[in-house]
């Protein structure tokens, strides 16, 4: 069986490699992909979308309906990721830390929960953070990265960035808050709930600005139609950050969604 | 030449000379945690004194725009200067906790493993 997965794979490489031989040379001006479409993209996108950068130009409003369902795409990863692993089962130990002394508690009664504050906190069972410096950097670093996510995002339609990226940088400083404290913290900061209302609100985000210009007489994403209501000037940019922010709404939740359904196996307890 | 570039070139050289110390010690050094030790330093100065000089160099022309991006810059050194020891101090940490024993100049001494580190409380 081994020996014909090894046969299956190296045909299809060998029939890949020998397609590579037909395709144009690189930066090829007489190739197919520089003849029909992108002249227009580069003469034309700063004129129509008034967005400076060409690359969100093209795949927030030429090709908006792909994004959209890219969108939804990661949006299915974290739903499938919450599906397949969430465990709803409370875990029976508990161990805590008393914080002046550093005496560890381990609770086998379920019933019997200390509360957490400035006297005990919560513990993993094998994981112990408790150090002061990654904890202390942490809490400095974790709102700049936010902010230039958000920076990112709001930058979309400008300078290199977007959606996508500004989401995955907002959901790693919450990640961070995760590794450095422990997963406790931001599940408590964070909650599930929140995460799956957030997730799902980006997508509609999107959707809905598409559906709204439906509704003013447009095509669906049409974002010119928006005029009446935001004014003329930058009306395409500006549909295109709404879109990013919806984008990076879901990309957000999504992330965090996934981090800490692996890392504590479903259980939103412990782990990394 | 004027002074900027006699101090744009002194930053750029001593940063490369971090570099070039800290790529030889991670190769030459005896085990895990004195590797560490180039590493943290390659990242700290040697980008510190790198960045620090292109973004004086930066403000050759001399206008708003240019101090700004230079600002950035520093603002790039900073940030990579709180993470960088941070996250060389977690690696370490994480290395006494998985129980690695640091390197002695006894034999052998570096190929056993001790126990998992007891912890204080």
């Amino acid at each position: 069986m081994k020996l014909v997965g090894f046969i299956i794979v190296c045909l299809t490489g060998g029939l890949l490699l020998y397609g590579t031989g037909e395709l144009p040379a690189w930066g090829d001006p007489n190739s197919p992909a520089s003849t029909h479409l992108s002249d227009d993209y580069i003469t034309l996108a700063l004129e129509q979308t008034e967005a400076p950068n060409l690359v969100t130009a093209v795949l927030a409003d030429y090709r908006g309906f792909d994004t959209m369902f890219e969108t939804a795409v990661v949006f299915c990863a974290g739903l499938a990721c919450f599906l397949l692993l969430r465990d709803f089962r409370p875990k029976k130990d508990h161990y805590y830390r008393h914080v002046p002394t550093g005496v560890m508690l381990h609770v086998k009664n379920e019933a019997r929960t200390v509360r957490t504050g400035r006297e005990f906190e919560d513990m993993d069972r094998e994981w112990v953070p408790s150090d002061t410096i990654i904890k202390t950097v942490c809490r400095i670093l974790i709102p700049f990265i936010q902010i230039y996510a958000l920076y990112v995002v709001a930058h979309g339609d400008f300078s290199p960035g977007g959606g996508f990226q500004g989401g995955v940088i907002f959901g790693s400083s919450l990640i961070l808050l995760a590794i450095s404290y422990n997963l406790k913290t931001l599940v408590k900061r964070v909650t599930e709930k929140f995460l799956g209302v957030f997730s799902s609100l980006g997508v509609l985000v999107y959707v809905g600005i598409g559906a709204i210009a439906m509704a003013l007489g447009g095509n669906f994403l049409d974002y010119g139609k928006y005029a009446p209501i935001f004014g003329e000037h930058h009306i395409r940019a500006l549909g295109m950050l709404g879109v990013e922010i919806g984008v990076g709404m879901a990309v957000t939740a999504v992330m965090v969604i996934i981090y800490i359904n692996i890392v504590s196996e479903g259980r939103h307890d412990e782990g990394l | 030449m004027n002074i900027i570039d006699i101090i744009v070139a002194f930053l750029l050289v001593s940063g490369f000379i971090f570099f070039l110390g800290g790529a030889i010690g991670i190769i030459r050094m005896p085990d895990f945690y004195s590797r560490l030790h180039p590493a943290g330093k390659l990242d700290t100065l040697g980008i510190g004194a790198m960045v620090a000089g292109l973004a004086v160099y930066n403000l050759h022309h001399f206008s708003l725009t240019a101090l700004l991006v230079s600002g950035k810059m520093l603002l790039i050194v900073f940030f990579v200067f709180m993470s960088s020891p941070t996250a060389t101090h977690s690696i370490v940490d994480a290395g006494m906790r998985a129980g690695l024993r640091p390197w002695t100049r006894k034999e052998g001494a570096n190929m056993e493993q001790s126990e998992p580190r007891k912890e204080e409380n």
